[in-house]
């Protein structure tokens, strides 16, 4: 294999890994909690920046970007900082919206928080330098594991699997538990929920906060390896994407989403790269952005419940079958 | 300072565009329990239709009927053949948010396949300016105004003085118990569509009458303050919706004449915001509170 | 290669150049022997051709492809048809690095490209100059004015310097009392601090800077304070619908005042709905847009704007970028590039690289070029030349930026851009921070 041909092999993976774990945190918001989120990229952009500014080292005039809280810290503090930023920013939210709202009104208060989001960024150019983003994010331990870009992009990959690795098997702890068992009687029936003695306000804030962390997380991965962050690299279509993730492989099940992410962001949106283009130059991706639409209406039509439904016993093997025409 | 009365006048212009479309937005959800978030890619879908009339040489008045027409009938069969198709195979409250989006993302891409990435205007003139106080307007904002007045008394007469209305509404609190009345619900549904869509198409025209230029995402941009002002006056409330528009209307006017005009519509999410915190069902709520226990 | 290093010390230091890029090359996969290509080579427009910056893409696959067709009417380079290929970054770092691994990863005979622009410059020069792919970028960034990158080269000038060009006109005209009225945009937002200060060097006021969030359906509170800051002309970039609207309602609310643009604002997407909501006539009034200079006349452009009106088939509505700077610029990369493989022998570009500025080091004695043809057949001939572009002569500083003098143009109601003034490089250079 060339070495481009691995660039570009690892980058993918890199890509598939960040976006699973990304994924697995929406699923556990949308899936297991029942709580639609759809300023879940907005917790990824803010995951993304705070590992940004930390680890840019301190802004000083005459730079070519402007942002706050410039720091230098080192690895892995810069990850765990996007995490953090992300998980509080979700408190917050979290406790204006999910406390007395009802649930089609925190979807709307988060479509709108998702939209504004992306104003002040793009606005606020002292913040987060507006509209231009951040570039020239350090990339974690380049200089002191001395490898050539190629090793270092292997490791790096391996890196991101090691933390989808953990993120999953955090998640699946979850979705297993007693806490997760709770999670999925509320969101089916939340006043029988909390007529048996739930406080279900608290645990769905306790899983947007754990969720908005993961994706924190995600998001901060994600900035140190691109080395570059800005507004438009989290739009709010960017949501539903990973939401399309959730429903094409089961909301719920974290092997189905694992198969979802497979199939919709990077299969998906990457195999559109490889199309002759026709007709004229953006045509494709006009229509690309249309198909995701379809296979929303045809999963929610035709499997509901996504590839790999929520309960074991209901998978049967012809659903791959079915399932095909959509892909 | 001094800008702020003009900016009152100018905020009266935004909020006759936003009331005519809240009012549409809120309309569907109340009587059919869709939050129907491809609504402002109908409105971009509907100024197109208004668009080919136009450049066919048909009057830009009459264009708007056309752009109301399209938009009923659209919306009616958008809701016909996909929206209750989904309902009826059970997707609940979530699902069918999901299944608005995708219809918006198709809506939209498919906008833009067909028109391209480019930006289009109206053949129209704004007519000879009126100075009212210190407040301008043109003809055709006043045009704008005055539909969206007569807009919103004919939902007014139709949802108080007509049978209709009448069922639209006893749909709207209990479609069940409407249906066990003898109410045929489902022809009041699609006539709920019918209304609604025809106020999103006045709406999308209305919208692009104001902004001169219009591309395949012009709509769906306008959703924010539509959602603000639909929320704002409690969801499903027609009235609420109209008071929401003129709060949301006024303030980003105001806001953007004090503050700076970046923030325009983040003042709009700042009001709703707080809102939501004192008065999580909007400020007006007796339909909203009811359709919890459906929900 | 030994007779041309007597010649001069300019070919003297490109050797040693090229054999400190060769020294380079070893140390990774690539041999010390150029790669031999068997088939047609390729050149990428790497930019966005989707999302809120795709009028980009379309206008640089406009340079490629007549640029590509003379050469291969000439017969090739090195006995190679060449192709252009378009490659979409949708306008954000986050899509365009993957997008340029694939295009690296995937693409046969991938010698040479345009792009990327300032939506992805920063996140992917490194992984292109990485795979030792020389690349004329139309980012305008201002980071890249002591560029380091090998394999980065420029032929416009950065965003800030049109900020510069535009008070200096302003001022020329008279004008003291500014007003800028930019989007919220990244390309928008480049222009303004330079803008800014020189102006107010110049001794202007800014009497009013707005920030316009894009696409609102009104703008009339934003004019409202424009005009009471009573200024007697308009600095503006933003994306076409929102100009439309704001001038538009400055028009029915004041009645316009003179507006001065840049070379965005000279786009076709922008002039339409521009046009088409203030009416063209006030338009061609009213307003100047600046733009990096190009003759757009002379041989070079001749031969240019032939070979771009014959390739209709391949380029909708050819005669739109006909004196579009960027599109002259993208077209003459190409042309470089190919030269600069006759002149390295080689189409591999860890070789041909080197010899880049050589193709138009205006060295004594070169002879001057005006085509591909004509660079061949001097190459062929055993004469050094220097090729003089369709967008006017190129002259690589040490960081491998060409950037020249700006010019103010006017919209004249039958569509074409009647040259209004020109600022010279030396002026911008002096009021640039």
């Amino acid at each position: 294999m060339t070495d481009a041909m691995q660039f570009y092999i690892s980058t993918l993976l890199i890509y598939l890994f960040i976006d699973i774990m990304g994924v697995l945190g929406l699923n556990l918001q949308f899936g297991v909690a029942g709580i639609i989120n759809f300023a879940y990229i907005v917790f990824v952009g803010v995951g993304a920046y705070t590992a940004a500014v930390v680890s840019l080292g301190p802004d000083y005039p005459g730079n070519f970007q402007h942002y706050m809280f410039g720091a230098s810290w080192p690895f892995p503090l810069p990850i765990l900082a996007g995490g953090v930023a992300a998980g509080l920013l979700s408190l917050v939210v979290g406790v204006i919206s999910l406390r007395r709202l009802r649930s089609d009104y925190q979807a709307m208060v988060m479509l709108v928080l998702s939209l504004i989001a992306t104003l002040v960024a793009s606005n606020a150019t002292g913040l987060v330098n507006g509209p231009a983003g951040l570039a020239t994010i350090p990339q974690p331990l380049y200089d002191q594991l001395g490898l050539n870009p190629l090793e270092y992009q292997w490791v790096y990959a391996g890196w991101c699997l090691f933390l989808t690795v953990l993120v999953f098997l955090f998640v699946r702890a979850i979705t297993r538990s007693p806490l997760g068992r709770t999670l999925r009687a509320m969101r089916d029936n939340e006043r029988a929920a909390s007529a048996v003695g739930k406080n279900v306000t608290l645990l769905r804030l306790v899983i947007f906060v754990v969720g908005g962390v993961i994706a924190g997380i995600s998001g901060a991965v994600f900035a140190e390896f691109i080395q570059a962050w800005s507004p438009g690299s989290w739009l709010y279509p960017e949501t539903f994407v990973f939401l399309a993730a959730v429903l094409v492989g089961g909301a719920a099940n974290n092997w189905g989403v694992i198969l979802g992410t497979l199939l919709v962001p990077v299969g998906f949106l990457e195999a559109t790269r490889f199309l002759p283009p026709i007709f004229y130059q953006g045509f494709i991706e006009a229509m690309q952005w249309v198909c995701v639409g379809l296979l929303i209406l045809l999963f929610l039509w035709f499997r509901p419940n996504g590839i790999f439904p929520e309960k074991p016993g209901r998978f049967k093997p012809r659903a791959t079958a079915q399932s095909r025409p959509a892909e | 300072m001094q800008q702020l009365i003009p900016a009152f006048g100018f905020g009266l212009i935004t909020a006759s565009i936003l009331a005519i479309a809240a009012v549409g937005f809120t309309l569907q959800f109340s009587v059919t329990n869709i939050l129907n978030l491809a609504y402002g890619d109908i409105m971009t879908a509907c100024a197109f239709a208004a668009y080919l009339a136009n450049h066919a040489g048909v009057n830009i008045w009459i264009s708007l009927v056309v752009g109301a027409l399209f938009g009923a009938v659209f919306s009616m069969l958008l809701n016909r053949l996909v929206y209750f198709g989904f309902v009826r195979r059970g997707t609940r409250l979530f699902g069918m948010i999901i299944v608005t989006i995708a219809v918006s993302l198709i809506i939209q891409n498919l906008l833009l396949a067909i028109f391209r990435p480019t930006f289009f205007t109206y053949e129209a003139s704004q007519g000879p300016s009126y100075q009212l106080g210190s407040m301008v307007f043109t003809a055709s904002q006043l045009a704008i105004m005055g539909i969206a007045v007569v807009a919103m008394v004919c939902v007014h007469l139709l949802l108080t003085q007509t049978q209709l209305g009448k069922a639209m509404r006893a749909t709207a609190t209990n479609p069940g118990l409407a249906r066990s009345c003898g109410i045929p619900t489902d022809q009041v549904i699609d006539a709920a569509w019918l209304v609604s869509g025809a106020l999103c198409g006045i709406a999308g025209v209305a919208l692009v009458l104001n902004t001169a230029t219009f591309s395949e995402t012009t709509g769906a941009a306008f959703l924010v303050p539509i959602i603000a002002s639909a929320v704002l006056g409690g969801i499903g409330q027609p009235y609420g919706a109209m008071l929401g528009a003129l709060t949301i209307g006024i303030a980003g006017e105001t806001a953007a004449a004090l503050m700076s005009p970046a923030y325009k519509d983040v003042v709009a999410f700042v009001i709703l915001i707080v809102v939501l915190l004192v008065r999580p069902q909007g400020i007006l709520s007796e339909i909203a509170a009811a359709k919890e226990v459906a929900a | 290669m030994s007779d041309r290093l007597t010649t001069s010390k300019v070919g003297l230091s490109l050797a040693i150049a090229a054999v400190l890029v060769l020294a380079a090359c070893g140390s990774s996969t690539q041999g010390a022997k150029p790669k031999t290509y068997t088939g047609t080579l390729t050149f990428a427009s790497f930019n966005p051709f989707t999302g809120p910056d795709a009028s980009f893409g379309p206008e640089m696959a406009a340079g490629c492809i007549p640029a590509a067709n003379t050469i291969n009417q000439a017969g090739g380079v090195l006995g190679h048809q060449v192709q252009c290929i378009a490659v979409d970054t949708r306008g954000d770092p986050a899509d365009a690095v993957p997008a340029a691994q694939k295009m690296i990863a995937s693409t046969e005979n991938l010698v040479g490209m345009n792009g990327p622009s300032s939506d992805e410059a920063l996140a992917t020069v490194p992984i292109i100059d990485r795979a030792h792919l020389p690349m004329f970028a139309d980012s305008g960034q201002a980071a890249f004015d002591k560029s380091t990158y090998k394999y980065f080269y420029r032929l416009t000038p950065p965003d800030d310097a049109a900020g510069v060009a535009m008070a200096i006109y302003a001022y020329n005209k008279g004008y003291r009392r500014g007003a800028a009225v930019f989007g919220n945009d990244l390309s928008s937002q480049g222009n303004v601090p330079n803008l800014l200060t020189a102006f107010a060097k110049l001794g202007g006021q800014i009497v009013i800077n707005q920030t316009l969030t894009l696409d609102q359906s009104s703008y009339r509170t934003e004019v409202t304070a424009l005009v009471a800051a009573s200024p007697d002309v308009i600095f503006t970039e933003a994306d076409p619908q929102t100009d439309a609207a704001y001038l538009s309602q400055l028009q029915q609310l004041h009645g316009l005042i003179p507006v001065i643009g840049t070379q965005p604002t000279v786009q076709p997407p922008w002039i339409k709905a521009v046009g088409g909501a203030v009416g063209r006539d006030a338009l061609s009034k009213n307003f100047a847009a600046a733009q990096p200079f190009s003759t757009s006349q002379g041989p070079a452009w001749d031969v240019y704007n032939k070979a771009l009106l014959a390739a209709g088939s391949e380029v909708p509505q050819p005669d739109q970028w006909s004196q579009d700077p960027y599109t002259e610029t993208d077209y003459d990369a190409i042309i470089i590039m190919a030269l600069a493989m006759l002149e390295a022998k080689t189409p591999d570009p860890s070789f041909y690289n080197a010899l880049i500025p050589a193709v138009v080091g205006n060295a004594t004695g070169a002879t001057e070029v005006h085509s591909f043809k004509e660079g061949m057949d001097a190459i062929a001939a055993g004469k050094k030349i220097n090729y003089v572009g369709a967008g006017g002569p190129i002259a690589f500083d040490e960081y491998q930026n060409s950037t020249g003098a700006f010019e103010l143009i006017g919209y004249s109601t039958n569509g074409s851009n009647p040259q209004l003034a020109v600022v010279s490089a030396e002026d911008i250079a002096k009021l640039r921070r």
